[in-house]
């Protein structure tokens, strides 16, 4: 039986996957890892997690990045660069369109009911997000200090939030917590 | 109503604006990307109100794909249409793209000092604070709708206390909240 090579399999199975992945990529990544390292062996485990881990550390989406370090692995830079497109692409497509249709009837009051509907559950969503973020670099009461002096500072001050980063970055270094 | 009047139509975003402040988006966001977004759009730029920026996140939220690439096409798409969207989706995702791939594959190729983990370990710790902050923040315009309290609070505790996945967290609150904000009509509040 002859089957596409992996590179094509991995990227076109990216690409089904993002039009779904309502809620986020993260939704997928069980569907990801199974594909991956469970029924490929493209990746193993460590390497999973490996990718993860980076993502998480460097800037920009970590999800584009983790699938692009799986393309790579996959299929070097041009399997890391169609992984890329193939994350967000499709579903990229499937927002346009729905913001186009949602911003034709903006003032419908259906419309407004719906938003002040939609926010709280966003909001409660990201303040959680930021507490498991904290939970999963706790080391002790100094990280937890230096979450609650980021979050003080942000609401209390216009200082920018790069410069309180690069401060916890160097107590970090500095084996201070 | 609070996000018409704040939101400004009628600002001339350039796509030069949204090739320069997307890269600087992308390129800042480590730990979290919100932060950096919310911060660029809202507070320095003027591109969104605070309500309308949260309904946008909600909005990106529910529909697939990561949902800070999501808010990049509708900014980039509400001032300069099909073509803003994708300058601004390329200008998010590009630069870090290449910037994680070259030192994301180093990481995995070279032995690195344990510094960088001490290093990495303190600035997750504050971008946690930064996430919390901005949830906050965007909490404001709604502080005065007990309804919009308990929502928020009931979704935290669902993934927080009771671990539910996002989507179930989603699916379940979303209808019922917006059952209440449509009992509760606007000129009651």
């Amino acid at each position: 039986m002859s089957s596409p090579p992996a590179p094509v399999a991995f990227v076109a199975q990216l690409a089904l996957l993002s039009l779904i992945s309502f809620g986020g990529i993260p939704s997928i990544l069980p569907g990801i890892h199974n594909l991956v390292v469970v029924t490929k062996g493209w990746a193993t485990d460590r390497e999973f997690a490996d990718f993860y881990a980076i993502a998480q550390a460097m800037p920009g989406l970590p999800m584009i990045l983790m699938m692009s370090l799986i393309g790579w692995k996959v299929g070097g830079l041009t399997g890391a660069l169609a992984s890329a497109v193939a994350t967000c692409g499709p579903s990229s497509a499937v927002a346009f369109v729905a913001f186009r249709l949602s911003h034709r009837f903006r003032d419908a009051s259906w419309q407004r009911i719906v938003r002040r509907g939609l926010v709280p559950v966003t909001v409660g969503i990201v303040i959680a997000s930021g507490y498991v973020l904290a939970r999963a670099a706790d080391n002790g009461w100094q990280a937890a200090a230096i979450t609650g002096a980021a979050a003080g500072l942000i609401l209390g001050t216009r200082i920018s939030p790069l410069w309180i980063l690069v401060t916890a970055g160097a107590i970090g270094g500095l084996g201070l917590i | 109503m609070m996000d018409t009047l704040n939101s400004r139509e009628d600002v001339d975003v350039t796509l030069g604006a949204l090739f320069l402040e997307f890269p600087k988006i992308g390129l800042c966001g480590i730990g979290s990307m919100l932060v950096w977004t919310r911060r660029v759009i809202v507070d320095e730029r003027h591109w969104m109100s605070e309500a309308e920026f949260a309904e946008t996140l909600s909005l990106g939220q529910f529909l697939p794909g990561p949902e800070i690439a999501n808010i990049s096409i509708y900014v980039g798409s509400k001032f300069r249409g099909p073509i803003g969207a994708i300058i601004a989706l390329l200008g998010l995702t590009a630069a870090p793209l290449a910037v994680g791939l070259v030192l994301g594959t180093l990481y995995l190729r070279y032995p690195h000092p344990a510094v960088i983990q001490k290093v990495l370990g303190g600035i997750s710790a504050a971008a946690a604070g930064l996430l919390i902050a901005t949830g906050i923040k965007m909490l404001m315009p709604h502080r005065r709708r007990p309804a919009a309290l308990f929502f928020a609070a009931l979704a935290f505790a669902g993934i927080i206390l009771a671990k539910l996945p996002l989507l179930t967290v989603l699916v379940g609150l979303v209808p019922l909240s917006i059952a209440v904000a449509g009992v509760m009509s606007p000129k009651a509040e």
